[in-house]
């Protein structure tokens, strides 16, 4: 069991790279857009502020590359260089190369650095997990807790289940940035009601002031994200699991435990419930890299400094380095939460087995 | 029962005192606050050499100080740390002598005065090897040296290359960098601006200059300000990456002993705090509350919505000026089917720019004929008509272009021309982060329809579209131009010199080459007005561009600031220069 968790985890790493090399050769592929973003606005009507003839925007583009370190080769094999007389010809490029540099790095613990900020994207991305893991933790957690309470009660068929369901079913119809204004429009806003901030954490949040005093200012500030958050993702994992559970309660082994005397509410909670959460784990598995991504919509809409707005933004400015880092850390989120999914699942049910 | 009511009863009490404490917590942070301004997005680099987008710009201005600034009361430079505007003198027919003064007052903050040296310093930083300087590089490279009077440390010339008017003011708008911090030994002395602006790129390294960039990137002023510290007003106190930063006014700055202050050299707030909010209700909703006390760059339909409701009037003040974001139509001239003017101005007669104006921007902003935005009364071509909304024009356009329309609608048209047939059949691109564009390029597609012109519009994500402008992927594009102004010279994006790099229409004759190098070079006022105003009436006539309409600036500020001085020029207001009222007094 041991040799096979291990050789799963080393399965694990090895897609880990696989995949942050895949996202690292593809992206850089786009090197000329991200040359061109790192440049002055071409919309910009300065006095003379950029290149004006085609050779000063050669020179121009030639120092952008060297300075992104965009002027090497990309891989150790190419179809061409710049001083190869026979383009489209394969060649090795050697060690100095775009994906050897970012290679050696990662070994050593750094993921380069930012092109728009010239940060470390390690620091970079420490930063934006400390806001976003605490924010989205919770929301998964208050989430799973609440589909397993409503999930069960819903289950029992009591008198309002039919209502419950059909709120939910209209909720997970709503885009997650309708409920995150509309949050806003009720709670945060002068004309409704205001109980809570209308954004992110303001400078209270970072005052000298002690936990004790602190901590109720965070709350205060995260309670509608969270509930955005907590919102959007509660009526898949409560319906999916109420339909698993009422699946459960129609099988004979349920049937025996009702005639045995026991209450529903027993039968669901301890024989129908664990055979019902298969496939919520596999949910699960959905929810986990979530947490590390954040969630760009209610980080937008609540003005929060999250990895979803990191990641949008490095994306849409083509910064790279941030980016391949983001992709790295979500994949890995991914691949271990799939490695977790498959260890609850045995512990689910163990006649689940491990194969090679 | 008796236990539910108890139950309701202390949470009642907890909710009451959680309330008690944030209300007290609010009271006292209202009491210590800085006069809070929204920017939707964060700086992301304050480099005084870099100067990444707008955002950048107004956090260097706090920190930084420049020869001349644009002062917001009259949209014209005024004299900053120099003591008065450039005395010009000309020398043949190409050269240029810009004399300064520094103010005496003028001093860092470890109270050294700023000298000629700091700016001959500052000209050389930006044609350094290895320093993030292409855009400055670029911007001043016609100067060509910095004369020192040998008998006053505080006084030197530019020797510019050129006689141009609009040289005047820019020699004096970048921000100049303290010697003592990067280069405390005065090493770059030995090195002449010329030289450092002729180094070609594959040059031997040289130990001064790397050992200057490797002391410059150990600074990093794009992340850490406070190790190259500008003579700025204000001093940057805390960045929260994408949530902040607040700035406090020096106590001591130098521009407090200069006699009879000018308006660039007000500083009046003691904090000034910069929330990053990027979605615009969210920032509305906390002007609203009084979370944040100044929204520039308000959307149009927000703006006018809380400037109806009683609400909202009773709280805020709102101010509009003309921006100088001009909405504009560009053409692939490249294109055979685009090569020709009259098909141009066809086209050009598909775009309901007044209808655009007043369905997406309620009728705020302001029709031109051309690039300069029609409150330049003395360049703006005001004899010229803008292009008028004219399907019916645009056929007979169309055919006195040696169209001809097919006998049914999906034919469309076509022509024949040395080149072989030609059909009239175009792509339209538009960045999709922007409704008013898509509204534009469908209003256009609609009426090319209308006389029978197929278009597909192609929304592209900004990034492929700076790319797509770039390879010249396109037929038609849409998109703001973002000007000013004291912007003059065309070259980079309408000469044939640019084509390949800034001149993405493609569109070159070598009658508005010579009429660009013209204005370009015009050394009096009048004469530039009256090329600008001959240059408009041809780039109607001949259309690579079609500028639609100039975007408002909707500002709204809470009703206690003062001083905002709205403006034309960005961000839109002054915010060194924002006062508050005193508050009315209370009843006892």
């Amino acid at each position: 069991m041991g040799r096979l968790f291990l050789w799963r985890l080393l399965r694990t790493a090895l897609a880990v790279w696989a995949l942050a090399s895949g996202v690292f050769l593809l992206s850089h592929l786009e090197g000329d857009t991200a040359v061109e973003l790192a440049q002055p606005d071409l919309a910009e009507l300065r006095t003379t502020g950029r290149a004006s003839t085609l050779a000063a925007r050669q020179t121009l583009d030639l120092a952008t590359r060297h300075r992104l370190g965009l002027d090497i080769p990309l891989f150790y094999v190419g179809t061409h260089r710049p001083t190869s007389a026979t383009a489209g010809q394969w060649h090795w490029n050697g060690l100095p190369n775009q994906y050897h540099r970012w290679l050696v790095g990662l070994l050593q613990g750094e993921f380069g650095t930012s092109y728009r900020t010239g940060e470390s994207v390690g620091s970079r991305l420490l930063q934006a997990l400390l806001f976003t893991l605490p924010l989205t933790g919770t929301a998964a957690t208050l989430a799973v807790l609440l589909a397993l309470v409503l999930a069960q009660r819903l289950a029992a068929r009591p008198g309002w289940h039919r209502p419950v369901r059909g709120a939910l079913v209209a909720l997970q119809a709503l885009p997650l940035f309708v409920i995150a204004l509309g949050l806003l429009l009720f709670f945060a806003n002068p004309a409704m009601l205001v109980w809570f901030p209308s954004y992110g954490l303001d400078q209270a949040v970072d005052a000298e002031m002690g936990v004790g005093e602190q901590l109720p200012f965070y709350l205060w500030h995260m309670t509608l994200p969270v509930a955005a958050l907590t919102l959007s993702a509660l009526p898949e994992l409560t319906l999916q699991l109420t339909a698993a559970l009422e699946q459960e309660l129609g099988a004979g082994y349920a049937t025996t435990a009702r005639a045995k005397g026991l209450a529903e509410r027993a039968v669901i909670r301890h024989h129908a419930l664990r055979n019902a959460l298969l496939p919520s784990l596999a949910q699960l598995a959905e929810l986990l890299p979530a947490l590390v991504a954040g969630a760009v919509v209610v980080e937008v809409a609540f003005a929060l400094p999250g990895m979803g707005r990191l990641l949008a933004e490095a994306a849409a400015a083509r910064d790279f380095p941030v980016l391949v880092g983001g992709v790295l850390l979500i994949g890995a989120a991914r691949l271990l939460a799939l490695l977790l999914t498959d260890l609850l699942s045995l512990w689910a049910d163990p006649r689940i087995r491990w194969q090679r | 029962m008796y236990r539910v009511r108890q139950n309701f009863l202390a949470g009642a009490r907890l909710c009451l005192a959680i309330a008690l404490l944030l209300q007290g917590c609010t009271a006292k942070r209202r009491a210590e606050a800085p006069i809070k301004i929204r920017w939707a997005h964060d700086p992301e680099n304050l480099d005084p050499m870099v100067m990444a987008n707008q955002t950048a710009i107004d956090a260097i201005n706090l920190l930084n100080c420049s020869l001349l600034q644009a002062d917001f009361t009259t949209n014209q430079f005024a004299p900053a740390l120099a003591e008065a505007l450039p005395t010009v003198q000309l020398f043949g027919d190409s050269l240029m002598r810009l004399q300064y003064t520094i103010r005496p007052e003028a001093a860092w903050d470890t109270g050294r005065p700023v000298l000629a040296t700091d700016v001959a310093f500052t000209l050389k930083l930006m044609f350094c090897p290895g320093l993030p300087n292409a855009g400055p590089g670029g911007q001043y490279r016609f100067i060509r040296e910095v004369l020192i009077d040998p008998r006053n440390p505080r006084r030197f010339s530019f020797v510019c290359t050129s006689q141009a008017v609009e040289y005047v003011q820019a020699s004096g708008d970048f921000f100049i960098l303290p010697e003592a911090a990067l280069d405390p030994k005065g090493e770059l002395r030995a090195f002449s601006l010329a030289a450092l602006q002729q180094r070609p790129a594959s040059a031997p390294p040289n130990a001064v200059l790397e050992a200057l960039s490797r002391r410059y990137a150990a600074a990093a002023p794009g992340q850490t300000p406070a190790r190259l510290p500008g003579c700025g007003p204000y001093q940057l106190v805390k960045w929260e990456k994408d949530r902040y930063l607040r700035f406090a006014r020096k106590p001591h700055w130098w521009a407090d002993r200069v006699p009879h202050r000018p308006f660039v050299l007000q500083a009046r707030p003691a904090q000034l705090e910069y929330a990053i909010i990027p979605d615009a209700a969210t920032a509305s909703l906390a002007l609203q509350r009084g979370d944040i006390d100044v929204f520039p760059q308000m959307p149009t339909r927000e703006f006018t919505r809380l400037r109806k409701a009683p609400a909202t009037r009773a709280n805020l003040n709102f101010y509009t000026t003309a921006s100088y974001d001009v909405v504009t139509v560009g053409f692939n001239t490249r294109r055979p089917a685009l090569s020709d003017a009259l098909t141009r101005q066809a086209l050009g007669r598909c775009f309901d720019a007044a209808g655009i104006l007043q369905g997406s921007e309620l009728g705020e902003g302001q029709r031109t004929v051309g690039l300069l935005n029609p409150a330049d009364r003395l360049n703006y071509n005001d004899s010229l008509a803008p292009v008028p909304f004219d399907p019916a024009g645009a056929v007979a356009l169309l055919r006195r272009a040696g169209w001809q329309r097919g006998a049914t609608t999906e034919a469309g048209w076509r022509r024949n021309s040395s080149q072989g047939p030609q059909q009239l059949r175009l792509v339209m691109r538009y960045r999709t982060d922007e409704q008013l564009f898509a509204t534009i390029a469908l209003q256009f597609q609609a009426a090319a329809a209308s006389i029978g012109v197929p278009v597909s519009l192609q929304p592209t994500e900004s990034g492929a579209f700076s790319m797509a402008l770039r390879n010249g992927e396109f037929d038609v594009y849409v998109r703001a131009l973002r000007g000013n102004p004291f912007m003059f010279n065309f070259t980079p994006f309408l000469h044939s010199q640019a084509i390949g790099a800034g001149n993405n229409t493609g569109f070159s004759t070598p009658e508005s080459d010579q009429l660009i190098a013209a204005i370009a070079a015009a050394n009096t006022a009048p004469r530039r007005a009256q090329l600008l105003r001959r240059f408009q009436g041809l780039m109607q006539q001949e259309m690579p561009l079609l500028p639609l309409f100039f975007l408002s600036n909707h500002i709204a500020a809470q009703k206690r600031l003062t001083g905002l001085h709205p403006t034309s020029l960005k961000p839109g207001f002054a915010a060194m220069a924002i006062g508050e009222a005193a508050a009315p007094p209370t009843a006892p």
